[in-house]
């Protein structure tokens, strides 16, 4: 039979070894975390040309599992298709990326913004306005 | 029978069939773009290329290429695809790739071409085309950019529709589709051009981006405006009806559909819906609830007696006339209940039900292109039912079957290959018909009708209809009478076709009459492409008569029922789904009389003319929002499901006339299937067994001769003759509601000749005031080449019964 005090003895050599490691634990919202460049956070129309590059060819909400995007494609003064309604709605949002995947005009990205709780239920509808790109 | 093979596989066609139907009947998918099952062959696009191993050496267009017996057909060998692929990619160099922005998308031809044959990249070049879209209309959108030159709008306009707005202009790589002096397209917005295009080169620009192809449902159902009785499909997504889509296998139209059908779809969820009940209190319509509504309105009709009246219109369904009928005939007690203002059914209910012994017309539509003359009464016809209209067109254009009309003005149908237009005089045309049958009995040409009841009486009746007499009164050459007699009673086959609706005054019992004579003494009964064809105005018409929702025992028609009101022996009047104020003949004595009823109820989907003088107005639901059947005017029986849940608080009919049965205290049949049931005219039909295709209701005909009465009509001295009648894009008054149609003719007018308009000084265009014995109105004018001079014509949609009281003919003065 193995002495019963040596396993405690090498779980404690590792509690001992961390005291003289960079610390794991991230002293947060004080510090905040280096989020990863392909990091899947909240999403962004892209803008061009003081527009938002997005032309509500409706493939996001097609596409995307969850069934969180609505869109409603408008037209504009020139004949031209523009999405005049682009939510999203984050609770339902499972952040799969499949939508800027689907995107033909690269219209929208995902952000590093993992920061979404709030307090009512409206506020996780994120409208168009809410998620142009802010530079 | 021809056999050949394809892919290894034995098929047996026909022999005028080509390679493309022939893999088709065999199950074998040759891709196409420029071709359509309704159309002629074209061979434009090069897509269903084949090799055949009769015909080494190049490769073969399978759609216009004919069977012969033992070809060997391959289609789908590596240099036929290879074929294939480099035709897309050249396609592909001048189609703009804005799929993502393109409503056609999901649906397009060539998209669905390209994923299939793996054209991903473009080994080819160029620069893209940049014609100038053109957005002068507000129904059809056409890029240009976007064409593939298949020709296919270009010929269902022509073949079809016979408009021929849209045709090939240019050489070369300049080629594209263009209309007459490339300026805006003038036409008839059927839109069938829309339907068959199979890139976004033409779209429906009142479901512009309104939705993605693939993100609506398709619910078939039975278009409810006229009553031609097309199928339809409804593009429905969230509870709302976007559009209309075309599917080419749907009806005996083969999809095709008119500008109502297709344009006019927006009154199923526009936002002026009723949505919930309207109860007047203190002089003014208040929202109320369904309970509280339905009992006032029980109340009133509880014991009401024959002091109660209803009017109906032929778009409820068969169900909810024969709930209505019980409940005003059983639990109310009241015989006064009619539709269509009373006259508009007279052709059938007193008419045909007399001359045939029963109140339907023995031909179907389908019996138009395999007839071998169609004598038309009244051109309008193509306006009141525009998809019988592309029938006769295809009748006369592609099966050359003889075309005859008798009318009161020229129209489109005269404009037919070798179509033989005689004009009349208005209101002329029962003597015209009578003189025709005249020269039928005096020619002997009418030998075996001798034995007919009423044969007797009819010749003798007759003596004053000789061609030679009537033939001023008419103002057709009593040569042109013999010439129509002889040539009809000639053909083989032979069809009479007239319209019947609230615009038609002349269209009633007795032209019937005329009519029918002439297809009996002539022997025209009972053969397949032979009879008569009755072109009923609402898309329920015919169900509305096979109801029997007519006055009964002692029961007063439409226009006593008004009189009633104002004398006062009707105290309580429902409304069902009509609008008199507007349709109605006599506007002033209308409105009085829904003012001078003690309790007016209205049941409509929206807040009418009619409703605003209600004293409770019941919201009811559209045909996409409910189950039953509608009888077509050919007798068809189709059913109808909901394609979308009611608007708002909105009930069937079936629910409220149920409701108010049970709380008069009786038993109402509590499914359409239980209530179709009761209907005798439809014995023989199951409900449940009703397919997308409907069943035909037999027709037994037992001819009899009656003699008709011609009355004459006289226009006052210097005054205009003004006739009613239906527009084309309209039909009733529902279509006010319609965007579509209210965009391609959004307000009355008065079709003037030339020759009045002349005299008058009036130009194209300007307003003027039309005045009568009845009132006046202001309508635009319209100076057309297809009005005889001292003729004008108005449709009555909107409200022309201001000037009009029913005549068949009203003395009209026109001023600037």
């Amino acid at each position: 039979m193995p002495n019963p005090i040596t396993p405690i003895m090498q779980g404690m050599k590792i509690t001992l070894g961390h005291l003289f490691k960079k610390p794991i634990t991230l002293m947060y919202p004080e510090e905040r975390p280096k989020v990863a460049e392909r990091f899947r956070g909240l999403h962004a129309l892209k803008v061009s040309h003081d527009k938002a590059k997005c032309v509500a060819c409706y493939l996001c909400p097609t596409v995307c599992p969850a069934k969180c995007i609505t869109v409603e494609a408008g037209e504009d003064a020139n004949h031209d298709k523009y999405a005049a309604r682009y939510e999203i709605d984050i609770l339902r949002c499972i952040f799969c990326g499949y939508c800027v995947e689907a995107c033909p005009v690269d219209a929208l990205k995902m952000t590093g913004e993992f920061e979404l709780a709030n307090y009512r239920r409206e506020d996780f509808v994120f409208t168009k306005e809410r998620l142009l790109e802010k530079k | 029978m021809v056999t050949l093979t394809i892919d290894d596989k034995q098929v047996q066609v026909e022999k005028d069939a080509t390679i493309y139907e022939a893999a088709k009947a065999a199950g074998i998918n040759i891709p196409i773009l420029c071709h359509d099952k309704k159309l002629k062959p074209f061979g434009a696009c090069r897509m269903c290329l084949v090799e055949v191993e009769q015909m080494k050496g190049r490769l073969i267009p399978a759609c216009t290429t004919p069977v012969t017996e033992g070809m060997i057909v391959r289609s789908s060998t590596p240099p036929v695809e290879k074929a294939r692929k480099l035709v897309l990619e050249l396609l592909l160099l001048n189609h703009p790739l804005d799929c993502p922005v393109c409503d056609k998308g999901g649906d397009c031809d060539l998209q669905n071409l390209a994923y299939d044959h793996k054209v991903n990249v473009n080994r080819l070049n160029d620069e893209k085309f940049h014609h100038v879209i053109d957005y002068n209309n507000p129904l059809i959108e056409r890029d240009q950019n976007r064409c593939v030159l298949c020709g296919k709008c270009v010929r269902i306009c022509d073949e079809i529709v016979s408009r021929g707005a849209l045709t090939f202009i240019s050489r070369g790589i300049e080629t594209k589709i263009g209309t007459e002096f490339d300026g805006p397209l003038s036409c008839e917005f059927c839109g069938s051009c829309i339907s068959v295009c199979p890139v976004g080169a033409l779209l429906a620009r009142p479901f512009k981006f309104k939705s993605r192809f693939w993100a609506l449902q398709k619910k078939t159902s039975v278009c409810g405006y006229c009553g031609t009785g097309c199928s339809v499909t409804l593009g429905v997504k969230d509870n709302k009806v976007l559009t209309t889509v075309y599917d080419e296998n749907q009806g005996f139209h083969n999809g095709q559909l008119c500008v109502r059908g297709r344009f006019g779809y927006q009154f199923i969820s526009s936002d002026k819906r009723l949505k919930s009940p309207l109860i007047r209190k203190n002089g003014q319509l208040v929202e109320a609830g369904w309970d509280e509504a339905l009992e006032l309105v029980a109340n009133r009709l509880k014991g009401a007696g024959a002091s109660a009246a209803a009017l109906a219109t032929p778009r409820m369904t068969n169900e909810e006339l024969v709930l209505l009928k019980q409940l005003m005939t059983q639990q109310v007690g009241s015989a006064n209940i009619d539709h269509s203002a009373g006259y508009a059914h007279a052709a059938l209910t007193e008419g045909l039900a007399k001359s045939f012994g029963v109140a339907a017309a023995p031909s179907s539509i389908l019996d138009i292109q395999k007839s071998d003359l169609l004598l038309v009464i009244k051109s309008d016809a193509y306006e009141t039912h525009p998809v019988v209209g592309f029938e006769i067109n295809l009748a006369v254009k592609n099966k050359g079957v003889d075309l005859q009309i008798l009318s009161d003005k020229r129209g489109k149908l005269g404009k037919l290959p070798k179509a033989n237009t005689l004009l009349h005089k208005p209101g002329s045309e029962v003597a015209l018909l009578n003189a025709i049958a005249k020269v039928l009995i005096d020619e002997n040409l009418a030998g075996a009708a001798a034995s007919v009841t009423g044969y007797a009486e009819l010749a003798a009746g007759l003596a004053a209809f000789a061609p030679e007499q009537v033939a001023a009164q008419c103002g057709v050459s009593a040569d042109a009478i013999k010439q129509l007699a002889r040539t009809y009673a000639a053909a083989e086959k032979a069809l009479i076709v007239f319209p019947v609706g609230l615009a038609y005054p002349a269209h009633t019992a007795q032209l019937a009459h005329a009519a029918a004579n002439l297809a009996i003494l002539a022997g025209k009964l009972g053969k397949e492409g032979s009879g008569l064809l009755v072109l009923q105005e609402k898309n329920n018409s015919q169900g509305a008569v096979d109801v029997g929702f007519v006055p009964g025992n002692g029961g007063m028609t439409a226009q006593q029922i008004l009189d009633g009101c104002l004398s006062g022996s009707i105290k309580t009047l429902l409304v069902a789904g009509e609008n008199p104020v507007v349709s109605y003949p006599g506007q002033s004595k209308v409105k009085d009389a829904l003012q001078k009823v003690d309790f007016l109820v209205v049941a409509d989907l929206f807040l009418t003319e009619t409703a605003q003088q209600a004293d409770v107005v019941l919201p009811v639901c559209s045909y996409a929002e409910k189950e039953g059947t509608y009888t077509a005017t050919d007798r068809r029986v189709q059913k109808v499901t909901p394609a979308i849940p009611a608007v708002g608080q909105s009930r069937t009919e079936f629910t409220v006339y149920g409701d108010l049965i049970r709380a008069l205290g009786g038993q109402a049949p509590t499914t359409p299937a239980d209530a179709f049931a009761q209907i005798p005219a439809y014995a023989g039909i199951e409900y449940a067994a009703l397919a997308d295709d409907g069943a035909f209701a037999p027709v037994a005909v037992k001819p009899a001769l009656v003699l008709p009465v011609a009355a004459a009509t006289q226009v006052e001295a210097g005054k205009i003759a003004l006739l009613t009648g239906a527009a084309l894009y309209h039909c009733g008054t529902m279509s006010h509601y319609g965007e579509g149609t209210v965009a391609a003719c959004p307000e009355g007018y008065l079709e003037l000749s030339y020759a009045d308009a002349a005299r008058l000084q009036i130009a194209d265009g300007v307003e003027v005031t039309v005045a009568s014995n009845e009132g006046s109105i202001t309508l635009q004018a319209r100076i057309s080449l297809r009005m005889p001079e001292g003729v004008a014509f108005a449709p009555y949609h909107f409200a022309i019964n201001q000037v009009w009281s029913g005549a068949v003919v009203t003395s009209v003065t026109v001023s600037k």
